[in-house]
């Protein structure tokens, strides 16, 4: 018996996948954006994308199991979207994106990826992004970045979503960022209410960071 | 969820690699996966022994997976710690800026053929 070394990288499909697509959004920000079912990331998006628009090209990729009403919303808040129903999966793919791109086309400066709610299986899977983004609703508990370490640690930035609802649930702000720090130290954490509109400014201008790093500006 | 894409990925290296080095048969095949690489070993190794049996070279092979700790050394006092759980502050000064050192791979090692 003769032993072989080999000492590589396992490199799925859907990873080469998702370089291909990194490769051709070369100048675009391309955000992906994850949680729990129900945490406002449609919501975040109208309410961030509509100001956004008037400066820049967006494209929206909506990820659900089924029906188009996210990608809906996104269309009637002015920005182009392209419904992904991934049927029993429970995240997107790289191929998912490379085919709403075959339909949004890639003359944009800003891809949004909203992904499958789940804090679980999207963390595996590269989509070609430049960053994933984290939400957190404060009606689901202050322990869910250590609950799916996986997933706190592959995101670049945590944003606490409905705020508003602080005065009636037991959420603690500061220690959900304590525990979203110790898994992972980088995070970028932003607090915002959709509803009282408040915040919104800080992942305005999140977004638009994104966007002028790559444009190398 | 992405084991077996995994482990296709897996089989597809083995293969060349077998193939490369004239092997009849490929006994074992070694890889490692960190902590926190996000993969379920029982996932993969159920994952493996489905594919496998697609190609004759594999169907005897074994797989073998070593599981990395998940090692980190503070940024501020050095102090080099292992973790069990998946958060990460010194156990020196407290400090939450660790460098994970291992815990990340997903690699395979090396395979043994005949």
């Amino acid at each position: 018996m003769a032993k072989v070394n080999i000492e590589k990288k396992i490199l799925t499909k859907n990873e080469m996948k998702a370089a291909e697509v990194r490769e051709r959004l070369k100048d675009v920000a391309v955000l992906n954006f994850v949680s729990s079912p129900g945490s406002g990331k449609t919501t975040l998006l109208e309410n961030v994308l509509a100001g956004l628009k008037e400066k820049y090209k967006i494209a929206v990729v909506e990820g659900d199991q089924q029906t188009t009403h996210d990608a809906d919303r996104i269309k009637a808040a002015g920005v182009e979207a392209f419904q992904v129903n991934t049927g029993n999966a429970c995240h997107l793919e790289a191929v998912d994106v490379e085919r709403a791109l075959d339909t949004l086309g890639y003359d944009l400066d800003l891809l949004v990826i909203e992904n499958v709610g789940n804090l679980v299986c999207p963390a595996e899977y590269d989509l070609g992004e430049d960053a994933k983004v984290m939400l957190i609703s404060v009606t689901e508990g202050d322990d869910k970045p250590i609950k799916y370490p996986v997933m706190t640690r592959a995101c670049e930035a945590m944003i606490v979503n409905k705020t508003d609802l602080l005065p009636y649930v037991d959420f603690d702000v500061e220690g959900c960022i304590r525990y979203a720090k110790g898994v992972n130290p980088d995070l970028e954490i932003m607090t915002v209410s959709c509803r009282a509109k408040e915040g919104l400014d800080t992942v305005t201008a999140y977004i638009e960071k994104k966007i002028l790093e790559k444009k190398g500006k | 969820m992405h084991e077996l894409g995994i482990a296709s990925s897996l089989i597809e290296i083995v293969i060349e690699t077998a193939e490369a080095n004239d092997a009849e048969i490929v006994r074992t095949v070694t890889a490692k996966i960190g902590r926190l690489a996000g993969v379920d070993s029982n996932a993969l190794y159920f994952a493996y022994d489905a594919v496998k049996e697609e190609y004759p070279l594999l169907k005897d092979s074994k797989l073998i997976i070593e599981t990395v700790p998940i090692t980190g050394q503070c940024e501020d006092c050095g102090k080099t710690d292992t973790y069990e759980e998946m958060f990460f502050a010194c156990s020196s000064c407290g400090s939450f800026s660790v460098k994970l050192l291992t815990g990340e791979e997903l690699t395979i090692s090396n395979i043994e053929v005949d």
